[in-house]
């Protein structure tokens, strides 16, 4: 007598199954585009190394999403390959080529238009970990662009500071993100 | 990380590119302490270059600016060196201020030669107690171009125009 009204909830429960696959899938995200641009400041010049390179993700569950952003050390431009070859070997770019991002983000954050971050940042051989570090949000249809400094030193990374003329670089290295994302 | 899509070669630690840029670095900073000091004998040179045109045949201030002279070709050959030697990337288009620094080499390196080989004329033609003459006499002009590509080239990469 009980097998009728069993069946029909096992064809039902099989038929709910695959949706959550479906809709997990649906709420990870796409790095569409980007710019880092890293900032180095010495007492005769400032300059700028910009990065369009980078490749980014994140995954969704569970009312939180982990957001994984990597850049090869190599794509940052500053415009003077002398500089960029030189920024390669201090940062040991060659041993480590690759700087990722890593944070989690609550998955409402797109309703606001501002939000605070841990993010753990990994590069030259060392992992930084660097709290609430503010971005601002702006959703646009089905993108998110998100922009904001990851305060960044060479001491953080134990990195050697370069020299011009006998004159360090200042120890500060602010890097800029600027992402959008697409689910 | 697999899944965001670089390649093997992106990700891949490479230890012996790695010595080479660390080789590279050092060469460079050699190459940018020969450079500076190298612009005191040379400017020392230039300055002297009056003392050279007196009359005697045994100056003692023409054998000081030749003195000067000889120890600014050495460290400048020196200086060449390691800019030379610097282990190269292929794959690296130069860009940015170090053109112009390659381009000012060509033109400071050119001149150090003709200036070192003018110099020698005109000292022999001194000693001899000529007065200086011919191609020689060009000496001082070939310096002074030669010393201004110098520091032109020691700005371009230190100065951001």
């Amino acid at each position: 007598m009980r097998l009728p009204v069993a069946v029909p909830i096992a064809l039902s429960l099989l038929a709910i199954v695959p949706v959550f696959p479906a809709s997990a899938a649906g709420k990870d995200w796409q790095l569409q585009e980007s710019t880092l641009t890293y900032h180095v400041s010495h007492p005769l010049h400032e300059s700028e190394g910009v990065s369009h390179a980078a490749r980014g993700k994140g995954v969704c569950n569970a009312g939180q999403c982990d957001f994984l952003v990597a850049a090869p050390v190599k794509s940052f431009d500053s415009g003077d390959s002398n500089r960029d070859l030189h920024m390669l070997q201090v940062t040991r770019g060659a041993e480590f080529p690759m700087i990722t991002v890593r944070t989690k983000v609550p998955e409402n954050a797109a309703s606001s238009s501002s939000i605070k971050l841990d993010l753990e940042v990994q590069f030259a051989g060392h992992t930084v970990q660097y709290k609430q570090v503010p971005f601002q949000i702006v959703v646009k249809a089905d993108q998110i662009r998100i922009t904001g400094t990851v305060p960044a030193t060479l001491t953080d990374f134990k990195i050697d500071p370069p020299s011009l003329l006998s004159f360090a670089v200042k120890n500060e290295i602010p890097v800029r993100l600027d992402m959008t994302w697409h689910q | 990380m697999d899944d965001l899509g670089f390649s093997a070669d992106q990700v891949k630690s490479n230890a012996k590119d790695q010595a080479r840029l660390d080789k590279r670095s050092h060469m460079l900073k050699m190459h940018q302490r020969f450079g500076l000091i190298t612009a005191v004998p040379l400017v020392l040179t230039l300055f002297s270059g009056g003392l050279a045109g007196e009359h005697s045949t045994s100056s003692g201030g023409r054998n000081f600016h030749a003195a000067l002279g000889a120890t600014t070709v050495g460290l400048y050959a020196t200086t060449a060196y390691f800019a030379i030697a610097a282990p190269k990337f292929a794959g690296t288009p130069t860009r940015g201020p170090i053109r112009l620094h390659k381009t000012l080499a060509w033109v400071h390196g050119t001149g150090m030669i003709m200036t070192s080989v003018l110099g020698m004329m005109a000292y022999n033609q001194k000693q001899n107690g000529q007065r200086v003459h011919g191609i020689a006499s060009a000496h001082g002009a070939v310096g002074g171009i030669t010393a201004v590509a110098y520091g032109l080239a020691i700005a371009s990469v230190s100065l951001k125009f």
